[in-house]
Order: C-alpha cells, then structure tokens, then sequence
C-alpha cells in the first residue's frame, strides 16, 4: 500500500509527442534474409524512418575479379545470388560471350544444345529460387507449414542439379562457350533420358501443387489481411528506384527482358509476363506486397511452361562446349542484362585484351529494390516492415557482392 | 454488419482450406530424417545415391601426377599447393604411360606393348607395367580393373571407352598440399588435370570428411615413397 502511495506521488509527465526511438532489427534477424541491420526511428510502433545498413556481406567479389581469370570468376557469380545461382552464371557468361563477339577473328558461336541446356536449367533455378521466396515470405509473415512444403520440393531440384553439374547450390555449371561437362550428358544416351524424365516427372507432381500453395497461402485470409494494401509501390515509383523482375511487374509494369529484349533463345518460346492487377475480393491494388508475391506465384507456372515445351522438343543433339582456344576478350567494354529470377542483372565489363578484367561491376536488382525500402514503409507499423523485406525478396548476398 | 459476417465466413472458410492440404500430408510418409542417427545415404529410408561427378573431397593420385601444376594455377582460391624439383635435362622420371578409361568407370594405367604408345581403342590392347593404386580402400575398389592378376593385362576394344597419354614425368614432386577448409568446390582444377589424377570423390568418404581441427583439412599427398619403392622398381622392370 505504501508502494503504490509512493508512485502516485511521483509526477509522470506526459508528453504528446514522444522522442523517437531507434530500434536496431537484425543483422541476425530471421525475417532479413541474410544479414540486413534496419536502423529503425520509431515513434510508438509507427516507423518514422527505416535506413537499411548493408555491408556486413560484402566479399569483394567486383575488386576481387580484377585479379582472377575469366573462367575463375565464375565460381565466385555462384555466390551472389546463391539461391539462383544459376542464373548468375548465365548472366556473367552471357556479358563475356557478347564481349568475345566484338573480336572478328574469333568465329564462335554457343551450341543449340547448351542453349536449350542454359534455358532448361535456368527456368528450372527460377522455380527453386521463387519456391524458396515463397516459403520464406509465409515464415515471415507466421505460416510456418508452407516453409516446409517449398523446401520439399526445391530439394527435388536441387537433387536433378546436384544430377546434372555435381554440386547443389553453387553450380559453376553455365561456362563460356557453353555449359560444363563434368557430368558428361551425351545426346540420346540413357543418362539423357532419365534426366529429362526425372523433370518430367518434378513437372507433373509440381504443376498441380502451386494451386494447392495458392490455395494455402496466397487466398488466406490472415496472410491476405497482412499483405493486401500495404507498401503500395506505384509504377512510378518502381521505375525510379531501378526496380526489375517481379518487384517491377508487381507494381503493374509489363516488362520482361526475356520477351522485351530477347537473349539466348527465349524467342522461341510461348510464355506470358504476369502483370499485377487489382484484386477486389482480398482488397489488393497494384502494387502492394501481395501483387509482388502473387507474381512470383504465377511466374513458376510460367517457368513451368518453358520447361516443358524444351521437353517436348527434346535436347538437340551435338557439343555443348563452343570451341574457345583461350578466354582473352579483345579491348572494349560491354554491358549486358539478363533476367534472373530477381530482377535486371547487369554485367559491366572492362576489358583491355588481357585474360583478366580490368573492372568488372555486378549491378544487382536487389540492391534497387532494397533502395526502395526507406520510402515505402514510411508510416507503418514495424511488423508490416517484415512483410515489405519478405515481399521485395532480397538476398544479402547480392545487395553486398 | 453484413460485412462483419461475411468477413468471418472468410477467416475461417480460408483456414479451413488450409487445414484440408495440410491434413492430407498428415498421412504420408515424412520426408525429413533425423540426420546423424537415420543417414541420407544409407539404406534406411529417403534411398539416394551420390550422383556420379559429385563434386567432394579432392583426392590425388600421386602416381600419375606429373607436377604441371595447372591446377595450381586455376584454382580460384590458391587452396592447392605445389613445390617440385625439376630433373636434369634429358632425365625423366618414367616414361610416357597410357591411362585405359574403362566403359564400367574402371581405369588402368600402364604402358602400351608394342612401339605405336598412342594406340587407338580399335582392336585390343595390352598393358604392362600396369602400376599399383594407393589411395584410400574406397577409391582403389572404384578404380582397380577386376582382372588385374598380374603385370599384364590386355583389354579388348569393347570395353575400352578412351585412351589417354600421359606425358613423361620429369618434376620430383615435394609438397603437394591441398587444403580442403579454403576449397570452394569449384571443379576447375579437376578439369584442366591432364592425365585426370586430380579427382573429387564422388562416394560417401569425399561428402563426409569433417574433422575436429582446422588443420586436419590440408590434405597433403607425397610422392617419395613412390619413388623410393614401387616406382623405381617399376622404371627399371620398364626398361
């Protein structure tokens, strides 16, 4: 009784508007995908201002490059973006091939076989790479079952890659001039055919399942109240952060370069480009945090749909490794995109003739959509900060390189 | 109010579906093990294989090498390492041999009879001096050709799938050094090898090495007993 006497005494003032508080979220928390440090200004839980500290990844990969020959850079693409590691691989490979073109001496083109090999395998990393988005944004939100669904089957895939280059996450399987042959895979050979079946066979279990997905997470009505409406990133908006990939088609931007700017041989394939659109009956507009997750969700169809139309042309037959002396680029300097599962991933290389680079620059879409972070969870409440990372789908291993 | 209602038919109409997909995976079979008790490769359950080209623990096989240390050279991590002594110009360790690749994955290395060593995989073929593995017991079971009685053998066309040349040896080598704790697994190393003694093992003893101290990893191949016992002997019997 004398407690409470004392504390009654004490005079509380009360001031309408509070200090603002900073709130450090990660470097180790579960929901940064890595390692991301949000310094948080925070007035009540309503976030004044959210200034993402990134570096704490950072490997040197571009400086690092100078030193290393061209084919050894290719290891090292493996661990930017680990989860589509892939994709990186191709990226890079694509950006050193266009650079070997400009030298007119040197008459090289990539087989049709690896071509239709870098498609099959790359459609097939983007799946795995938004299988995992997908099963992580569910954690992050609080449905933890979906998590264990996605890896599930990304462990199919990653078993046929483990098949087919030897490794299970960092491949270095996309070379110059072609594709590795470690694993030799000789046309018509009964390896071949088990490993177009296995595909085929992930395709027909798979296809049906990202309804069965859609149905557990994306028409939930918990997951929808806490995705529906919140960030809105406009088209204007997305354009000006240097937003790509999804993150762009979420905000209702119909750009994709495989179609707009055909590489490779995506010309010869019959797929559409999800655009986000309002969704009246969960109360989504266009550009919102599930418009971003719905188009990862449908983009995997879509991939599906890649795959399956290589399986049914079959694999050409012939090399799967262009006939390149030495990697040695001739002077000039080249920049080249392509579209990974992430985004616009840009190569820019110098070169001055040696066998190694002279600068080499990564641009990496998640360092772009990351920059849009500050401005869109501008007024909102800390747990919709989780749902913004989750929905931007970054890896740290690509903001820092 | 109507809206109220509708809302909380949603709510629980969603959950419920939800409830129905995971209720369904309730009744088969798990896909996880519980890993150091229940092993992935083992024969228990979830029965998989090591895919063949696995990139594991990189092993040398220290008889063929002949110290070109082009693997040194292209390793991205300089995890490999390399000293050796040349020989006086003009001498040579052993002669140039023929590595037989086998179509069951088997291989056997020794020289071919006859005066043409770069014999084509068109009629049969003898090998002699048909050198001995060392290695670790897995590795010599994968690689040992079943009918190697003797110092002879002679292999018919059929089985033969290539036939590879190995240059002379002319390097004693010292050290070579490789340490498997700054390995990234690359796989370039193993592809620029020319005689293809530098391999990664693709069984359960190259995925599985972990030791309890950093320094168990630098894995270190010496030659000098090879030198000093079977090798000589076996240049000798050559000539």
């Amino acid at each position: 009784m004398e407690n409470t006497q004392q504390t009654e005494s004490k005079i509380i003032e009360l001031k309408p508007f509070a200090d603002e508080m900073v709130v450090n979220m990660g470097p180790q928390h579960p929901s940064t995908h890595g390692v991301l440090r949000l310094e948080l200004k925070l007035d009540g839980e309503v976030v004044r201002e959210a200034i993402p500290h990134i570096g704490y990844l950072h490997r040197c990969f571009e400086k690092h490059s100078e030193n290393l020959s061209y084919p050894q850079i290719i290891p090292f693409t493996d661990r930017m973006d680990y989860v589509a590691a892939m994709n990186q691989n191709w990226g890079f490979c694509l950006a050193v091939e266009k650079l070997l073109e400009a030298d007119e001496s040197r008459d090289f083109e990539v087989p049709e076989r690896a071509e239709y090999l870098r498609v099959l395998i790359c459609e097939l990393n983007r799946i795995a790479s938004h299988l995992l988005s997908f099963g992580t944004y569910g954690m992050d939100i609080g449905a933890f079952t979906p998590f264990l669904y996605a890896f599930r089957d990304r462990e199919r895939l990653l078993l046929l890659f483990e098949k087919v280059c030897g490794a299970r996450l960092t491949y270095n399987y996309i070379r110059i001039g072609g594709v590795s042959e470690i694993i030799p895979l000789e046309p018509g050979s009964i390896t071949e055919q088990n490993f177009l079946d296995e595909i085929e066979a992930f395709l027909d279990y798979f296809e049906p399942l990202i309804d069965v997905y859609n149905e557990l997470l994306t028409k939930n009505s918990i997951f929808a109240e806490r995705t529906t409406g919140v960030a809105v990133m406009s088209a204007e908006m997305a354009l000006n952060y240097g937003a790509t990939g999804p993150n762009l088609r979420g905000s209702g931007v119909d750009w994709d370069l495989r179609r707009d700017e055909p590489y490779s041989i995506y010309d010869r394939f019959d797929f559409d480009v999800p655009v986000a659109v309002d969704v009246p009956e969960l109360g989504s507009v266009v550009g919102d945090c599930w418009s971003r997750y719905k188009i990862r969700m449908d983009e995997m169809k879509e991939s599906v749909r890649i795959v399956r139309q290589i399986l049914a042309e079959g694999l050409p037959s012939g090399p799967v490794m262009a006939d390149l002396k030495a990697v040695r680029p001739p002077k000039g300097e080249i920049y080249f995109r392509s579209e990974a599962p992430r985004g616009e991933l840009g190569f820019y290389i110098v070169s001055d003739g040696t066998p190694k680079p002279v600068r080499l620059k990564g641009r990496s879409p998640c360092f772009s959509a990351l920059s849009a972070l500050q401005e869109l969870s501008q007024g909102l409440m800390v747990a919709d900060i989780i749902a913004i990372i989750g929905s931007i789908d970054i890896v740290m291993g690509e903001v820092d390189r | 109010m109507d809206k109220y209602i509708r809302n909380i038919y949603r709510g629980v109409y969603t959950v419920l579906v939800g409830m129905r997909v995971t209720i369904k995976q309730f009744f088969e079979p798990n896909v996880t093990h519980q890993y150091p008790y229940e092993h992935d490769y083992e024969k228990k359950r979830n029965v998989r294989e090591i895919p063949k080209g696995y990139r594991g623990q990189l092993y040398n096989r220290m008889e063929d090498c002949i110290g070109c240390k082009k693997c040194e050279m292209i390793c991205p991590v300089d995890c490999i390492t390399i000293t050796g002594t040349k020989l006086p110009k003009g001498e040579q360790l052993w002669d140039s041999m023929n590595i037989v690749h086998l179509k069951d994955g088997r291989e056997a290395i020794g020289i071919i009879e006859g005066d043409d060593k770069k014999a084509k995989s068109e009629d049969s073929v003898t090998l002699t001096n048909i050198t001995s593995r060392q290695g670790p017991q897995e590795v010599i079971d994968r690689l040992e050709p079943s009918g190697d009685a003797g110092r002879i053998q002679t292999f018919s066309s059929d089985e033969i799938s290539r036939i590879v040349t190995r240059n002379p040896v002319v390097f004693y080598l010292d050290q070579f050094d490789i340490d498997m704790s700054l390995c990234m697994y690359c796989g370039l190393c193993t592809e620029v090898c020319p005689t293809e003694c530098l391999t990664m093992k693709d069984t359960l003893a190259g995925v599985e090495y972990s030791k309890f101290d950093r320094s168990d990893l630098i894995f270190r191949f010496d030659k000098q007993e090879m030198y000093n016992k079977s090798g000589t002997e076996d240049i000798e019997a050559a000539d």
